[in-house]
């Protein structure tokens, strides 16, 4: 009886010995693993070209594994928002600038400072980059998150489908624009129901925020003050704005109907099935047309111009601007592998290649000057020019009840529940209160 | 109903005294724990005193709630919307349920058709009826088109009056087999005699089910309706995957506003003070229901 | 047996068709759609040449194994908790006269009157501080509670029509209460209890609410917020969306078919009736 039982002691001893043990080993040999949470892994396109990108970064780094976490866009921060409360949240993540300040104070950001000095300094780093976009990031002395591409708005439309109604040359005005529309509005079967609309506006949840704003921007106006301190919603330039897309839809009727429920994609599948022949996008809206409808010939069908202003030729700021940003999560186990993940998705060789796959301009300025392949397209060139004439979207935490205040009222006005004065009036009232509210 | 028994009896001893807790308990943990709890903190939260930015007792949220023009809106909406959706619920419910009472071929198939849309989980319920009333490709203006009753598509969702009319469409038809599941069971629990006294008597159908049917259906109908509107009351998913809320406002419910309130817009001592709101209102309407039930069971 | 008239009978069993199976038919006419014409205008009723396309795609590309896996560990879950307590519960209350009775019994009775955007918050931190966010258990918790008054009272129903005799008898020869409970109460309510497992697996099987405020990680997601996902940015693929829909809804459906007598014998039989 004895002898086993100091046997089965040892091997316990030895079981233990071997337990300590194993997590040094295994850590050595087994690969750590990154949760990556991006809203354009559901993107067809963009899906393929991220996989690539991870297939070359694990090969580079074999210490490291990638776990893909789609997010919808429509739930993107509502979500994150909800798993960084809990304590959890993914590791690498990728958000556009509208919430980004709103996730720094609450501290959901980790600060790439530390990184960043290993390498060359923040201040050397950040200097690559227009201004603009490395301001997103940055708070406090600290930086928060690496721009990784960057893009305005700007007036997509179906050239063959414009010239068959008459219209030579993209309008410039928001009368020629209106003009334009009108013509294109009718039905394609003589006799039939109306199935062709001038444009469509994204009034749904989706992407309100990037493209509605540049009508009112494109008539001289705009939301908030440029400090973010006070409404302009009570100015004449919002009056018309507002009261110009309001016609549009109600009187002109050069939409298709159900126009309150038309998000991002919905906007872009009428633009690929020629359904309309202008919307505002970004140039995203290329290869993403290209693929919805091969027959559309995307490339080559859809052109691209500024967005339209009151007065042709004026000099102010028309339309708005998008920039996805990468960020680590500050509870991660693996922030120097994030780092290394940050980085590699944001090099040269990366950004040339969101440029090739999804039509995207880098935020660093060396290389969209010095990239050929940017330099020899019309469209790129365009939406570099544009950069000059383009704003991001209030950068402040209250940022999206702002926004969403705002496309209720539209939604009021549309529904004719108030008249559009009536609805820009409650608006610029309920923007003030949220401003004035200390958060 | 029996009385309860055996509690009494001569051989009880001290064991026997703790034994019913032994039953009871882990209910009643988990009800403490998981409902109980939360519900105090929220009424906490909407005092502003836990779980908040800067926690101190105040009544701002509660102000802010009744001068609040959006939440007055939704409170009615939600009213209008919880009062037509239990009347349809009862009406249709109703109708199905004697229908399926009737003597009929293949029952069972009937049956099954009658109960499939309550099977159906309500954000999907309302994502599938979203596509319905999709302006373009929906099927609603698929069939007006193809007979000829508009010559353009009607913008469904983007109407409020339209929009609240689908919401409504919607989640009578998901809600509907419930009430009639109850009531098919009342109606089959009614003892063939007293149709045949009243046919005696020379009663019509609807004599009968005047004088009979709906008599004996009584208790089951104001059961099938309190639970019906405390369901609808809170009812979240439906709105959530169809509309949003919108367009506007038009279909926003209380729970939905809350809910946006919490986890969209970070106002928990705001958000938790509506749902204090609606939950004392529930808590009145169920009165009756509590009474009956207590009573019954004591 | 009512006698409605015929003509009565059949115009409403008509009309009940239309209006409970014509979403069912979109969503399976618009399921086999290929992308284009699924969103195409004037809608056709039935595809111009119809593909399983959807299904192959939110089957090997969407992860939907893995949200119908999550579905069904969740639902099942919270259908064995709920019964389980609950029936320990409902024979409490049945057999057992004891001090605080009725506050106990008001207790089951009032929470489920509270609606669960009033919980969930609050909730959610609770999890959160106890490291069970985005946790199966904190979800199947909370699921379990919501429906346990549910359980208790159809139990509870079902157990009152037993008279307590047969305890007593079966007490006389030796049984404890714990057996009576599972040899002598458990077979005659089968059909309470399969209407309680049934009804908890339903309500687990269609939350969204608290799901979307518990769990984050994809692993562990279910199948509605599978499909909630679905309405990206990027692609509203309505044929994809809409076999999404169908196949959350199969499995909730079959479960009816199969069990649907013992439902409505489990509603005939329980306290719901007096």
């Amino acid at each position: 009886m004895r002898h086993p039982r100091t046997l089965t002691r040892r091997h316990a001893l030895g079981v233990a010995a071997g337990a300590l043990a194993a997590p040094v080993v295994a850590r050595a040999a087994a690969p750590v693993t990154l949760t990556y949470s991006d809203w354009h892994l559901a993107e067809p396109v963009w899906g393929r070209s991220l996989a690539e990108a991870f297939a070359r970064f694990e090969s580079e780094n074999p210490d490291v594994k990638i776990r893909p976490e789609p997010v919808a866009y429509g739930q993107r921060d509502v979500r994150y928002a909800t798993a960084f409360r809990g304590g959890r949240g993914p590791d690498v993540f990728a958000l556009d600038s509208n919430p980004v300040k709103q996730f720094i104070r609450e501290g959901w950001l980790l600060d790439l400072t530390p990184f960043l000095e290993k390498e060359g300094g923040a201040a050397a780093w950040a200097s690559q980059f227009y201004e603009p976009t490395i301001k997103v990031v940055g708070e406090k002395g600290g930086v928060f998150g690496a721009p990784q591409t960057y893009v305005p708005i700007v007036l997509f439309y179906n050239k063959p489908m414009l010239e068959s109604v008459g219209v030579a040359n993209a309008p410039g005005t928001w009368e020629a624009f209106r003009d334009a529309a009108k013509r294109l509005t009718g039905p394609s079967k003589p006799g039939g129901p109306v199935d062709r609309w001038g444009t469509t506006m994204v009034l749904g949840q989706g992407g309100f925020d990037l493209r509605f704003p540049v009508v009112l921007r494109g008539f001289g106006g705009d939301i908030l003050s440029p400090d973010y301190t006070r409404s302009r919603l009570d100015e004449p330039a919002a009056r018309e704005a507002f009261g110009y897309v309001v016609g549009l839809i109600n009187d002109d009727k050069v939409m298709p109907p159900g126009v309150l429920q038309v998000d991002a994609n919905a906007a872009r599948q009428f633009l690929a099935t020629r359904r309309i022949g202008m919307a505002f996008e970004a140039a995203w809206a290329y290869p993403i047309t290209a693929e919805m409808n091969k027959d559309l010939d995307a490339w080559n069908t859809l052109q691209v111009a500024p967005v339209p202003m009151k007065q042709a030729g004026a000099n102010h700021i028309r339309t708005t601007l998008n920039m996805k940003s990468l960020h680590i999560n500050p509870k991660t186990p693996n922030a120097e592998a994030a780092w290394r993940l940050v980085r590699f998705l944001t090099d040269r060789q990366r950004a040339e290649k969101w440029y090739l796959d999804n039509n995207l301009l880098s935020p660093r300025r060396a290389i969209n000057a010095e990239f050929p392949r940017i330099q020899e397209s019309a469209s790129a060139r365009l939406m570099t020019q544009e950069l000059d004439h383009a704003a991001f979207m209030p950068l402040i935490p209250q940022w999206p009840e702002i926004n969403e205040t705002f496309r209720q009222s539209l939604h009021a006005a549309v529904t004719r529940t108030k008249t559009p004065d009536q609805a820009l009036a409650d608006a610029h009232r309920q923007v003030e209160t949220i401003l004035q509210r200390k958060t | 109903m029996r009385p309860s028994s055996g509690e009494d009896a001569p051989g009880a001893d001290r064991r026997e005294r703790w034994l019913p807790f032994l039953f009871v308990g882990p209910a009643i943990l988990l009800l403490l724990a998981v409902l109980g709890l939360p519900a105090v903190t929220a009424v906490l939260q909407s005092f502003n005193l836990v779980w908040v930015r800067e926690p101190g007792f105040s009544l701002d949220a509660y102000r802010q709630l009744a001068t609040d023009p959006q939440f007055a809106t939704t409170l009615s909406t939600t009213a209008l919307y919880v009062g037509l959706v239990v009347s349809l619920h009862l009406t249709i419910g109703l109708a199905v349920a004697l229908a399926l009472n009737a003597d009929l071929p293949a029952k069972w198939l009937f049956r099954v058709a009658a109960i499939l849309p309550w099977t159906v989980p309500d954000v999907i319920s309302g994502i599938i009826w979203r596509f319905v009333f999709d302006t373009l490709p929906g099927m609603a203006n698929a069939i007006l088109l193809r007979l000829g009753a508009v010559d353009q598509p009607v913008d469904w969702l983007g109407s409020p009056s339209l929009a609240f009319f689908g919401v409504v469409t919607a989640e009578v038809w998901r809600g509907y087999p419930f009430v009639m599941l109850i009531l098919l069971a009342g109606l089959q629990a009614i003892p063939a005699h007293l149709y045949e006294a009243a046919a005696i008597d020379g009663a019509g159908a609807w004599q009968s089910f005047r004088y009979v049917t709906l008599p004996a259906l009584r208790n089951m109908v104001i059961v099938a309706l309190v639970l019906d509107v405390i369901w609808e009351a809170r009812l979240f998913g439906t709105v959530y995957g169809m509309t949003g809320g919108g367009p506007g406002d038009a279909t926003q419910l209380v729970s939905t506003l809350t809910f946006r309130q919490y986890f969209e817009f970070f106002n928990p001592a705001y958000a938790s003070a509506m749902a204090v709101v609606l939950a004392v209102t529930m808590l009145i309407v169920a009165i009756p229901y509590l009474r009956v039930t207590m009573s019954r069971n004591a | 047996m009512t006698r409605p008239r015929r003509p009565f009978v059949a115009l409403i069993l008509g009309l009940m068709l239309l209006y409970n199976l014509a979403p069912f038919y979109w969503v399976v006419s618009s399921s086999l759609k290929p992308p284009l014409e699924v969103i195409d205008f004037p809608a056709t009723l039935w595809p111009r040449q119809a593909t399983v396309e959807a299904y192959a795609k939110i089957w090997q590309q969407e992860g939907f194994p893995v949200y119908f896996l999550n579905s069904l560990i969740t639902s099942s879950g919270t259908a064995l908790i709920s019964s389980l307590v609950g029936v320990f519960a409902a024979y409490g209350f049945s057999r057992f006269a004891f001090r605080g009775k009725l506050a106990l019994m008001a207790i089951l009775l009032t929470s489920q009157m509270l609606p669960g955007v009033l919980l969930v918050g609050p909730y959610f931190e609770l999890l959160s501080r106890a490291g069970l966010y985005d946790t199966r258990l904190g979800l199947v918790l909370a699921l379990s509670t919501i429906t346990l008054p549910f359980s208790v009272w159809m139990l509870k129903g079902y157990i009152d029509t037993i008279p307590p005799e047969i305890d007593q008898a079966a007490m006389l020869d030796g049984a404890s209460r714990l057996q009576v409970l599972t040899k002598v109460i458990l077979p005659n309510v089968m059909p309470g209890l399969v209407a309680t497992v049934t009804f908890a697996f339903l309500l687990a099987w269609g939350d969204v609410l608290w799901a979307l405020c518990l769990i984050q990680d994809q692993a562990r997601q279910p199948m509605t917020l599978g499909v909630l996902k679905m309405f990206g940015q990027f692609r509203v693929e309505w044929a994809q969306i809409m076999a999404a829909t169908l196949v959350a809804t199969a499995i909730p459906s079959c479960l009816y078919v199969l069990l649907q007598r013992y439902l409505v014998q489990g509603f005939a039989g329980s306290a719901i009736k007096d």
